[in-house]
């Protein structure tokens, strides 16, 4: 018997760089919804996301969206998007700094290098909508794959 | 505004601020309890989890600097001594 089958596209890659356990376990929660189209990669360290970047073989799909948190150890958030900014390979991805803090310098500092600022949700209210909040940031391609599936 | 007006506010109008204009200080853990200190103003404000960042237990003011001591007795000082 033939069986007709139909080709799943390859989900769509989100990396998140946090070194907080319970913020990257609670974005893994906050992206469920998603789980269908988005698979969520994440590293506790800057150093750990430029290592996984540079490791993608010239074939692997490149992330729609990298996600830093702006306090940590190492190398901080902004240190790593200025690195990623200097490889030419993932320069054109979509960057979000996702962080406690509130700080106008901080959004000037995103505003300057054109990626997203977002403040890590302080209840429920803000939980709900944050997965909707990243998308935003994702490519218009990336963003009417998710709304047709 | 003063710490009194502040409690005022709905828990919401409360959360709401923080979020805007809170400066994050820290996190630590207390039995089963996630506790995240802002300086909001001229006071802090420590919310109380039962669901990290998702439910809010409780919510604590304090106006002074004390209330910072359980933050600052979780930061690792030995990366600084070796500087």
């Amino acid at each position: 018997m033939n069986q007709m089958t139909k080709a799943t596209p390859p989900k769509s890659i989100i990396v998140y760089a946090d070194d907080d356990p319970d913020d990257l376990q609670l974005l893994e929660q906050a992206f469920t919804h998603y789980s269908n189209n988005i698979e969520m990669v994440t590293v506790s360290s800057g150093f750990q996301l430029l290592s996984y970047l540079k490791g993608l073989a010239p074939f692997d799909p490149l992330p729609c969206l990298i996600i830093l948190d702006i306090n940590m150890p190492g190398l901080n958030g902004k240190e790593v998007l200025l690195q990623l900014r200097q490889l030419e390979r993932f320069e054109s991805i979509p960057v979000v700094l996702f962080t406690t803090s509130s700080s106008r310098q901080d959004k000037e500092f995103a505003g300057l290098h054109n990626v997203g600022f977002l403040t890590k949700p302080i209840d429920g209210r803000q939980m709900g909508i944050i997965a909707d909040q990243f998308i935003d940031h994702c490519s218009e391609e990336v963003k009417k794959n998710l709304k047709d599936k | 505004m003063r710490t009194a007006k502040f409690q005022m506010l709905s828990l919401n109008q409360q959360i709401d601020l923080l979020y805007a204009d809170g400066v994050y200080i820290g996190k630590r853990k207390l039995y089963q309890y996630q506790h995240v200190l802002y300086q909001y103003d001229t006071f802090y404000v420590e919310v109380v989890y039962k669901k990290y960042r998702v439910s809010v237990n409780k919510i604590n003011y304090y106006t002074s600097t004390a209330c910072l001591d359980p933050y600052l007795e979780q930061i690792d000082a030995g990366e600084l001594i070796k500087c």
